[in-house]
């Protein structure tokens, strides 16, 4: 009886997935054989599943604009064309107010360029402007310098290094004056930018493997990570341009992704990389067939190198092994069972 | 904005910009909104609750830490404000859910429920919801609609792994017990009717 209600407390986390292996195995062998705890597993799948029956709402269009409205942040009310309301007085211009308009504004311009062409130079002393051409504009064809230039978060550079050409409409936001005192000759200003850039490259460039497998590595790319492993997937395919930094990195994210969507095109992605990265991707492979906590990543693994054994790429004890574990474990999936035995059947003696 | 991160567009909220506002209501406001309104089950004070939430974040932006989820003290923010709704007006939220429920399909602003009221499998799991304390409802609604784990939930509840554990399993006792007593009532229900629609079907006629 402890042991039944010990069970019956862990549903809950088998439900989630977050039993530890061992105690997953032996939680489902209990269930198995105790029908009061198969019973009571039956109803807790049931409840979890009919919980599955409440939908998610739209949130009304109305609840942003009244938050916008709150925040200060909501645009200007559009009243439609000819359609004033009723206790508006239209304004009819008068001819009149336009000439004295237009003479006020004679007057503003005459007299501010005059006090612009005649005023004293403020405190600091005007420094000879110095152009210089900009370093990482320079591209193969247009010159045959190559400055290095590095991606980083934030980046410190001399006013001398930076053109004073601004070159499209980048977002300018957060601008910070950092060293406001000009007594020394010198100020700073602060800001974050964000901009397009476009990096090209050999595709077995070391820079270019390092700047993709960044990509598919980092968390906060807005991008799908899945967008952006389907086309290294399409690129990294070919024979001519495997590489085990591309199939590590891959490796990365299927071992510590939180969401399983990303993890299956992960081992989507790696069972299409060619031979000569087997080895990384196999042992990719190994780990999330035996860890990874959701079946379907797991079925997806094993089917993967199911299909590397066919073409005979593998065929290692390390993986002999873990499959005839997994065709012998009693709590795996039934498909991850059935598919680890075919792929031990399809092994030419 | 779109291609910012969730940590670069608070860092500008932080400086004083409140301008990513917009970018961060429209990556997160259907969670909240959904999280509000599984909460408290009304729809009109998770419109509320959703705008209160993200005035908060504009207002407390600072005490954001920037190697923390967005999603996850949003969570925080939402769950605190739901918490705290309930506390003061206990007795009258839970008056206004009742006449929520038996509004007229008409009235607009309450579209989720006439949604509810179409679908029966939905008001029986919103009925089961409505048997659970906060904190369990508070724990088993971020491990079932919005996969969070244990340890995330902890931090948004403040509480300990193993209290959201013995929470969700409460909660799960509680969801079970009472879909289960719906299931029966509705299926002696459904024997009633048929016992009634049997005597429709043969009346006995008195007054010839």
């Amino acid at each position: 009886m402890p042991e039944c209600n010990a069970t019956t407390e862990r549903m809950p986390l088998l439900l989630t997935e977050s039993l530890d292996p061992d105690t997953r195995e032996l939680t489902h062998q209990h269930i198995e054989t105790c029908a009061v705890c198969a019973d009571e597993w039956s109803a807790f799948q049931e409840t979890w599943r009919l919980m599955g029956d409440l939908p998610d709402y739209d949130v009304p269009p109305r609840v942003k604009e009244q938050f916008l409205m709150r925040a200060g942040l909501a645009p200007a009310q559009q009243q439609p064309a000819g359609n004033p309301a009723g206790n508006v007085v239209p304004f009819h211009r008068r001819q009149a107010f336009k000439w004295v308009a237009q003479a006020a504004a004679v007057v503003v311009l005459v007299g501010g360029g005059f006090f612009a062409g005649h005023r004293q130079p403020a405190g600091l002393a005007p420094t000879p402007a110095t152009v210089t051409p900009v370093g990482p504009y320079d591209r193969v064809g247009y010159s045959n310098k190559i400055t290095p230039m590095a991606l980083a978060e934030t980046r410190v550079l001399d006013a001398d290094n930076l053109s004073p050409e601004i070159q499209g409409r980048p977002n300018i936001t957060n601008v910070q004056c950092v060293d406001c005192d000009a007594s020394d000759g010198q100020i700073g200003v602060s800001f974050d930018i964000s901009s397009r850039w476009t990096v090209t490259g050999n595709p077995k460039d070391k820079s270019m493997l390092r700047l993709l497998s960044y990509m598919i590595e980092n968390e906060e790319s807005t991008t799908p990570r899945s967008t952006t492993m389907e086309w290294v997937r399409r690129m990294y395919s070919d024979p001519a341009f495997a590489d085990p930094q591309i199939a590590n990195a891959m490796a990365k994210v299927l071992r510590s992704d939180e969401h399983e969507g990303v993890r299956i095109r992960a081992v989507e992605t790696l069972r299409n990389f060619p031979p000569e990265v087997a080895t990384q991707t196999r042992d990719a492979l190994i780990e999330a067939l035996k860890s990874d906590p959701n079946p379907a990543v797991r079925l997806k693994a094993v089917e993967a190198l199911a299909n590397m054994i066919r073409k005979g790429e593998v065929l290692d004890t390390a993986t002999l092994d873990t499959l005839r574990q997994k065709a012998s474990q009693g709590d795996e999936n039934l498909y991850v069972r059935v598919k680890a035995a075919e792929a031990l059947g399809s092994i030419k003696p | 904005m779109k291609h910012l991160s969730d940590q670069e567009l608070m860092r500008i909220v932080q400086a004083g910009d409140p301008s990513p506002a917009s970018e961060i209501y429209d990556r997160y406001s259907s969670k909240i909104y959904n999280l509000a309104y599984r909460f408290l089950r009304n729809a009109q004070l998770a419109e509320d609750a959703t705008q209160d939430v993200f005035v908060k974040m504009l207002k407390h932006a600072n005490s954001f830490n920037n190697d923390a989820r967005l999603l996850t003290w949003l969570f925080t923010i939402t769950a605190n404000w739901c918490r705290d709704h309930m506390r003061r007006s206990e007795n009258r939220n839970r008056a206004s859910v009742e006449v929520l429920d038996e509004l007229p399909a008409s009235v607009e602003r309450f579209d989720p429920h006439r949604t509810l009221e179409r679908n029966e499998a939905e008001r029986r799991v919103a009925r089961a919801l409505d048997k659970l304390k906060f904190d369990q409802r508070q724990a088993v609604v971020l491990s079932r609609y919005e996969g969070l784990s244990y340890a995330e939930i902890a931090k948004i509840a403040g509480c300990s792994e193993g209290a959201v554990k013995t929470r969700v399993f409460r909660a799960m006792e509680v969801l079970k017990t009472a879909l289960m007593e719906d299931e029966e009532s509705r299926r002696a229900g459904r024997g009633n009717d048929e016992e009634a629609g049997a005597g429709e079907s043969h009346p006995e006629v008195t007054n010839a």
